[in-house]
């Protein structure tokens, strides 16, 4: 479990510029995941740990959905999401956002089995749900709430409150990004309703729901499926029905992991990594120009521009095929040299 | 006006190009003796040469401005686009480099770039889309052999330009008012020292130098209305050597300030590949064949070719008197080359008369039913020559039909199939519209698209002094002309599409990476981003397939395939043909040549299969 600094929910404090800096902060948390699971992902080589890739992949998409519904709720209370500065980007190894820094350090590293354990799976596990607090109580008691479920209970609260004071869905619709992903057709956030429903896919989406580790699409939360990785197997229904038994085990297919089908990749990289000059570098170079381009193609689309979408699905498919080169491009030593995902607005 | 004036700026740094090299061969084109071997790096035809992964990307790499001109004097220190760079897209992916066709690859074209000048920190001044324009004047700039000894040159123009606070550049603000009116920049860029070593950390990289200036409304896009320098070939090269050891250049006159303005960028010899300028002894710009001398040109200080882009203003340090003016009017501008011991060391110079024509676009996709309207200019000593007439010609001379595997598909043929008005004239400004209307090739080369062909526009007036004098070889217009293109109906992947898919999967690898295009289920799991790709205009960078060769009665088959999936939800499958017609295909029986070797590299290679040498042996 990823705990959240105090500091991160006084934004919180029942003001419209309040609430729109909290999401904010959740659209940085949700793309600060992505750059160590694609780290991970494209260190896969071609054809090995295919079931393993696909989990990943699948996650990556969903917090990239994330990230696309907090920018909607943000625009739909006329917000303005900004992706496009250079301390949108965290530096690796560091924690999250708004993380605890002595709990969860999160570095760019090549995939192994630990590092689903320590690192993703503490980013996406959910809090006991025997100790789940409510949020107003905690609030009332002083103490800080603290996990991503909880800062999002917090939004939904304030995005309650405020509304019963007057309507606070009054940014453009236009704004919205109703294309790309299924659920973005489906929940178009437009009142209190609709942003509700968008915060609950993604912390069901992340970490299912009180009572069961399934999203509303069915498929395990991410948690369960990092589990899956780490365990090997696939989470199904107990088949055992007997009272006090689980409701579901890691007792289904095997999901094969095999080391040596992953580029020894550098971990913790940054450009300094590279020596001036080098292949490595130049390459990273161009990565991270593409990155920022990336960013730059999202923060249009995400104010005012939606048909920014093509040109940005062009730049996070140039990024996959430039990371899959330089992971299989070796460096100086024996290990491979990976995307340094820092921002870098020429390609110098 | 265009960049070849008083007001420019010229800048120096990198430009990367990474084409795939397995469609170098039009022998790879043919799915049927298609081998793995061709997807692996490794020397010559049998295997995919130097960068079979290659991507098509082409990206603009730490360019700096370099030089900055106003007025017939460097503009002050203080101007801070002193420290400005020039840079690609900051917002979409990188521009691609695509040939017209295997068997016409020395058009390379650039598509889909942005060009931006900005602050080092990213901030931008202007941002602006560059028009697609191919290479041209290829020549052996260095010596040696391969790609990395060639020099050639891209010009364009600049439009949609958006610009960004400008306040503190007094010469950006000249160039904004001065491009009002066209609402257009003009762009030259010269290209050698390309690195074709995989393991080079500049693999697939050069330099590139260039200058940017205003475009006036009306003038061609893609070359400078002047006065040109021509040469001829000697012959023994890669892709041309200029005998007298200067290539074609253009220059300007500008009568008011009293000024030529040549652009020697893509003109002059290195002493190696990517370095600097080979000297070559005293190098004079007169008229007259060199009997006035106007100037000499001080191209051996260290930097010049940065610092200028090769861009001289002549004379230096004085204005043309009335005289220069009025014998450069009517007589032609000569470059000589003068060694240590007083010796000719080289020349070029205009023709007779100061004829010369050419079309400004000079590479065309038509599908048949077509027509191409292609603007030729026509100038006598840089003046519009008003009533020119200009006969156009069938002429595949430059083109590449030829495979060390065998036999290629013969180019230029049925020649029924394009058409265009054997002469044209003139209007008064000296532009003549030559109209090409392209009709169904009927399949000529059965495994690659369409045809290619070559016209080649010429001054009826210069026809009397023969090829000798005032003949560029690459001035012509290069076609592709695509078959019509009737799928099956419902379409289906074994009924049309799968050796579409098959080919794109054969010569572009780097596809693998994203889905196998060679596979129906992998397509099909890939559907709604091929829609996407296969929907964009050919500008986008994005626009799939990235070879811009797809005919557009294939990619409307193709989109509606995608977009009108059959019951099952998926595009439609329909039933692979059956094992017997397969067999019953006869399979051309490779022929073994003595391969060219890697250290050709792909357009060097390409070059040597140039018709003109089949004819000359």
């Amino acid at each position: 479990m990823i705990r959240l600094k105090a500091g991160l929910f006084a934004d919180l404090d029942g003001t419209p510029e309040g609430l729109r800096r909290a999401l904010q902060n959740a659209i940085e948390l949700e793309h600060a995941t992505i750059p160590p699971y694609l780290y991970a992902l494209y260190s896969i080589k071609p054809g090995a740990n295919l079931e393993v890739a696909g989990v990943i992949a699948s996650i990556v998409m969903q917090e990239m959905l994330h990230m696309a519904l907090d920018c909607n709720i943000l625009n739909a209370i006329d917000g303005k999401p900004r992706l496009d500065y250079p301390e949108f980007v965290p530096k690796y190894p560091g924690p999250l956002p708004g993380g605890v820094e002595s709990e969860l350090i999160v570095p760019l590293a090549p995939l192994a089995k630990q590092l689903v354990k320590d690192v993703f799976m503490v980013i996406e596990e959910p809090e006991d749900p025997l100790h789940f607090p409510v949020i107003k109580d905690l609030l009332a008691a002083g103490k800080p709430p603290q996990t991503i479920g909880q800062f999002y209970a917090g939004i939904i609260e304030q995005l309650k409150e405020q509304s019963a004071k007057g309507n606070i869905f009054t940014g453009d619709p236009r704004r919205q990004l109703t294309t790309g992903f299924r659920p973005l057709q489906a929940i178009h956030v437009h009142d209190l309703d609709s942003a509700i429903a968008a915060i609950d896919l993604i912390v069901e989406q992340g970490e299912g729901t009180k009572t069961s580790p399934l999203d509303p699409e069915h498929q395990p939360a991410h948690y369960y499926r990092f589990a899956e990785i780490y365990y090997g197997k696939k989470l199904i229904p107990n088949p055992e029905i007997k009272p006090g038994a689980p409701e579901y085990v890691y007792g289904g297919h095997t999901i094969e992991f095999d080391p040596a089908g992953v580029w020894p990749v550098v971990t913790n990289p940054n450009r300094d990594t590279y020596p001036r000059g080098s292949m490595a570098r130049n390459l990273n170079d161009t990565f991270n120009y593409t990155y920022t381009s990336l960013l730059k193609s999202m923060e249009l689309l995400f104010n005012g521009q939606p048909d920014r979408l093509g040109p940005a699905i062009g730049l996070m498919e140039s990024m996959k095929e430039q990371a899959l080169t330089m992971m299989s491009t070796t460096m100086a030593t024996e290990q491979t040299a990976g995307p340094t995902f820092e921002y870098q607005p020429v390609n110098p | 006006m265009s960049y070849l004036n008083s007001l420019r700026f010229n800048f120096t740094g990198q430009f990367q190009a990474a084409p795939s090299t397995v469609n170098n061969d039009p022998l790879h084109f043919d799915n049927r003796t298609f081998k793995p071997s061709y997807q692996q790096p490794g020397a010559g035809a049998q295997n995919g040469w130097w960068n079979p992964t290659g991507d098509a990307v082409w990206r603009l790499i730490g360019c700096k401005v370099s030089g900055v001109w106003m007025g017939n004097a460097p503009a002050p220190v203080s101007d801070p686009i002193h420290g400005y760079l020039v840079a690609d897209s900051d917002r979409s992916v990188s521009a691609k480099l695509v040939d017209l066709d295997p068997e016409q690859q020395s058009v390379s074209e650039i598509w889909g770039m942005q060009v931006r000048i900005c602050t080092p920190d990213g901030t931008n001044l202007m941002r602006s889309r560059y028009a697609t324009a191919p290479f041209n004047d290829i020549w052996d700039r260095a010596p040696g052999g391969g790609d990395l000894i060639a020099g050639a040159a891209y010009q364009s123009v600049l439009d949609d330009i958006e610009w960004g606070d400008i306040g503190n550049s007094p010469f950006l603000q000249a160039l904004r008012a001065a491009s009002a009116e066209s609402r257009k920049l003009s762009i030259k860029f010269n290209v050698d020292g390309y690195d074709m070593t995989p393991t080079s950390p500049n693999f697939t990289r050069g330099r590139i130098i260039g200058s940017i200036g205003p475009s006036a409304a009306g003038e061609p896009n893609h070359f400078v209305i002047g006065r040109h320098f021509t040469t001829t070939d000697r012959g023994g090269g890669n892709f041309f050597v200029p005998s007298g050891n200067i290539n074609f250049c253009p220059a300007v006159v500008d009568a008011g300030a009293g000024k030529i303005y040549l652009d020697l960028g893509n003109a002059l010899p290195t002493t190696v590949s990517g370095g600097p300028i080979k000297p070559l002894g005293t190098l004079t710009l007169g008229y007259m064949s060199g009997a006035a001398a106007i100037d000499s040109i001080d191209y051996q200080t260290p930097d010049w070719y940065e610092s200028t882009a090769g861009v001289v203003e002549a004379p230096a340090g004085r204005k043309l008197t009335a005289d220069e003016l009025k014998g450069i009017a009517s007589n032609p501008l000569t470059l000589t080359l003068t060694d240590a011991q007083g010796n000719n060391a080289g020349s070029a110079g205009e023709p007779q008369d100061g004829l010369y024509a050419r079309a400004d676009q000079f590479v065309y996709r038509l599908s048949p039913g077509d027509e191409a309207e292609v603007r030729v200019f026509a100038t006598t000593f840089g003046q519009p020559y008003a009533g020119a007439r200009v006969v156009s010609i069938f002429d595949a001379s430059q083109l590449q039909p030829q495979s060390p595997l065998g036999p290629a598909p013969a180019v230029a043929t049925p020649e029924s199939a394009v058409e265009f008005p054997a002469r044209i004239v003139a209007d008064g400004h000296g532009l003549a519209r030559l109209a090409i209307r392209a009709s169904d090739p009927g399949n000529p080369r059965h495994y690659i698209d369409g045809q290619v062909y070559g016209v080649r526009p010429i001054l009826e007036a210069s026809l009397a002094y023969g090829t000798g004098d005032s003949y560029n070889p690459w001035d012509f217009v290069s076609l592709l002309v695509f078959n019509t293109f009737q799928p099956d109906e419902p379409i289906t992947w074994f009924g049309s599409l799968q050796p579409i898919f098959q080919q794109y999967a054969n010569l572009y690898p780097v596809m693998k990476k994203f889905l196998d295009m060679a596979d129906y289920d992998s397509v099909c799991a890939n559907a709604k981003l091929l829609q996407l790709a296969f929907g964009l205009v050919l500008e986008d960078p994005n626009s799939m397939p990235i070879t811009r060769d797809l005919s557009p009665a294939k990619r409307k088959a193709i989109l509606r395939w995608l977009n009108e999936p059959g019951e099952d939800g998926k595009p439609r499958k329909g039933t692979p043909p059956p094992e017997a017609a397969l067999a019953a295909t006869p399979e051309p029986a490779p022929v073994e040549r003595p391969d060219d070797g890697p250290v050709r590299g792909g357009k060097a290679s390409a070059m040597s299969r140039r018709l003109m040498f089949q004819r000359r042996r």
